[in-house]
């Protein structure tokens, strides 16, 4: 059997922390990687990424009905015994137009987002709170706002990738897929 | 039926249309300002403004307070907003030059939608007082 990652452990700095409304969280650096989808620029916590990879090594993820329910999963990866869902990060965010070309592997969970490219590394001293107009799905994808040389990054929440639902709905399919397999 | 006693109000246009926010509320008109958007799923919202380093949501209450063919918008007018126990900046992209003026206000009339909490006068023409709140929280028609 395939061995699932530990359970998820926040990364470390600011990483979990949601700022509190209105004014940004306490001076601390936190290193974020930045990256593209759909043309749109993003930060990611760096503690929160295990590897950046290629599209290498993907396998196209068919699990009968949970394929379909979980529709933002294209591929599963495994590494290091480790197999982790690949989610299509253009259609977390519902948006019409990427190109995937780079997969980020996230730490502690057992999830991997395609992405369309990584940007570079880089540090901020503020996470902003999403201003509370924001009221639909985007409060649970962003841990909140950076403002990087007067550009409003969102810093993504890692786990929103995929819920604690769809994990156990996916890990229990895979399970049940490779007893089928083994019998 | 007037409630006798003159308020400032903010009045912005909306294509051939003026509103009217309670001044108390408006905290600046912003010239064009370079609009950034990122994926997101609430309605009416059309991206951030960074001003005076906040991060300032816009809201285009023009689809619901005019249809999907408003004209373009001009100028962002930022207002304060209650937000639970706080009270947070948001823009309104307006398509004129706003006006502050003193006046008496009334009652709204029967059926007039929820976001309309009374009206002025200003010359001959009737202007609607919203609230800021409920138009925001209001879906646009489609």
């Amino acid at each position: 059997m395939k061995k699932q990652p530990a359970a998820p452990a926040p990364p470390p700095q600011l990483a979990q922390r949601r700022p509190s409304q209105g004014s940004p969280a306490p001076k601390a650096q936190e290193g974020v990687i930045l990256f593209t989808v759909g043309g749109y620029k993003f930060a990611i916590a760096a503690g929160a990424v295990k590897e950046i990879r290629g599209m290498e090594g993907l396998h196209p993820f068919t699990l009968g009905g949970i394929s379909a329910r979980v529709g933002k999963l294209k591929y599963t990866l495994e590494r290091d015994g480790i197999t982790y869902f690949v989610v299509d990060a253009s259609v977390h965010f519902h948006l019409t137009r990427s190109t995937p070309a780079r997969v980020l592997v996230l730490r502690n969970l057992s999830t991997a987002v395609l992405v369309d490219s990584t940007d570079r590394m880089t540090a901020i001293s503020a996470l902003h709170a999403l201003p509370r107009a924001f009221t639909g799905d985007e409060r649970e994808w962003y841990r909140g706002l950076a403002l990087l040389g007067g550009e409003v990054v969102p810093v993504v929440n890692p786990a929103a990738f995929l819920s604690k639902d769809d994990q156990e709905i996916l890990s229990a399919g895979l399970e049940r897929v490779r007893g089928v397999a083994a019998g | 039926m007037n409630e006798g006693q003159e308020k400032s109000y903010v009045l912005f246009p909306m294509g051939e249309k003026r509103f009217a926010l309670p001044a108390e509320v408006v905290a600046e008109l912003a010239r064009p300002d370079h609009l950034q958007t990122f994926p997101h799923r609430t309605p009416l919202l059309a991206g951030v403004l960074v001003r005076r380093g906040r991060i300032v949501p816009v809201c285009d209450v023009a689809q619901v307070l005019l249809g999907p063919n408003a004209p373009p918008r001009k100028f962002f007018l930022i207002a304060k907003c209650q937000a639970g126990e706080r009270q947070d900046w948001t823009a309104v992209p307006v398509t004129g030059e706003c006006e502050l003026a003193n006046l008496e206000p009334a009652h709204p009339v029967d059926g007039a939608p929820a976001y309309v909490t009374g009206s002025v006068t200003a010359g001959a023409e009737n202007v609607v007082v919203v609230d800021l709140e409920k138009l925001i929280s209001m879906e646009a028609p489609r």
